[in-house]
């Protein structure tokens, strides 16, 4: 059950580990991309997150992780399509529009250096070990793409859903972090930070 | 004669953004290899000069390919070049016998730095 301490927590996670993120972000892509907005930190009972995001039939770009370590978990880095394909054109100077091959894979290295930011900021926080796995990607309309990011997660009330915008070459980006701790291990960062009633 | 370098990622993104950067820079990619098994078995067969490796990988992590290519050639020399910066991490890589360990994303110079200090 959600209560004002827990979400004042996460909204203080999701700001280190969101700033950690965009800064690698903006470094990957040598200065041109910014942070529009103060991250957005939400959590929303399992079966609405996913249209939260943007509705289960908007093609979206899902970029996602296993945790591993002292914290176990999910965790995701959501796009709608078109944001992506900015992106991809920063980061590859291929503006064919497609999700070619080459696309998905510097996709795949976006969302893998991103996760892995913010969790490394939480880390080194916690003190405790977050080990993400492979990074899978998936592109495809929201429900199916949500399907792949929770094979295997466990079924818990809430997920934490980040809502962020960068700006770069021109455009507005739009982008979602999902974190889904096991929920014991949610318990463990907020000890670790000193926070005992969460 | 050029110094070779064997590259290592899961991503060919990153093992073409590597490449770029290492071969503007005056040495030869011999190799690239897509998971620690491939990295290990590269190695044995273009004995190159030098190794990137990143950590997260299919098949065979970074860590264990290190630990792989180090019991072939003690004196193999290993930069890692992985998003995974957390203290374990790096203290297990330099154990297993890394020279240096560069956290993603990185500038084109770093790579080219730790690339010049290992060779010499």
């Amino acid at each position: 059950m959600m209560n004002d301490a827990k979400l004042d927590f996460l909204k203080e996670l999701a700001n280190i580990g969101t700033g950690h993120a965009t800064t690698a972000l903006s470094q990957m892509l040598s200065g041109r991309l910014f942070q529009l907005v103060v991250p957005d930190a939400q959590m929303l009972p399992f079966d609405q997150a996913a249209d939260y995001v943007g509705g289960l039939e908007q093609v979206i770009v899902g970029i996602f992780v296993v945790v591993s370590g002292d914290v176990r978990g999910h965790m995701a880095f959501l796009l709608p399509v078109d944001s992506a394909l900015v992106l991809v054109r920063l980061l590859t100077e291929d503006d064919s529009g497609e999700i070619n091959e080459l696309a998905r894979s510097a996709l795949q290295e976006l969302g893998n250096i991103m996760i892995t930011s913010y969790l490394n900021a939480l880390a080194k926080m916690t003190t405790l070990l977050m080990a993400p796995s492979v990074p899978g990607v998936a592109v495809d309309m929201a429900g199916a793409v949500w399907q792949s990011i929770l094979a295997g997660a466990e079924v818990t009330d809430e997920v934490t859903v980040i809502r962020t915008e960068f700006f770069a070459d021109g455009e507005a980006i739009e982008g979602h972090i999902l974190f889904l701790p096991d929920d014991d291990d949610f318990k463990q960062i907020a000890r670790m930070l000193g926070l005992e009633e969460v | 004669m050029a110094k070779t370098v064997l590259i290592t990622d899961d991503t060919a993104f990153m093992r073409m953004t590597l490449k770029n950067v290492i071969e503007k820079n005056g040495y030869n990619v011999v190799g690239e290899a897509g998971d620690g098994e491939e990295a290990v078995a590269l190695y044995r067969e273009l004995k190159p000069d030098m190794v990137t490796m990143d950590i997260t990988m299919p098949k065979m992590d970074g860590i264990t390919a290190i630990k792989e290519i180090m019991k072939i050639d003690p004196g193999a020399k290993i930069i890692v070049c992985s998003a995974m910066g957390q203290k374990p991490m790096v203290i297990e890589a330099l154990s297993a016998g890394a020279k240096d360990f560069l956290v993603k994303p990185f500038d084109a110079e770093r790579v080219v730095e730790s690339l010049r200090k290992i060779s010499s």
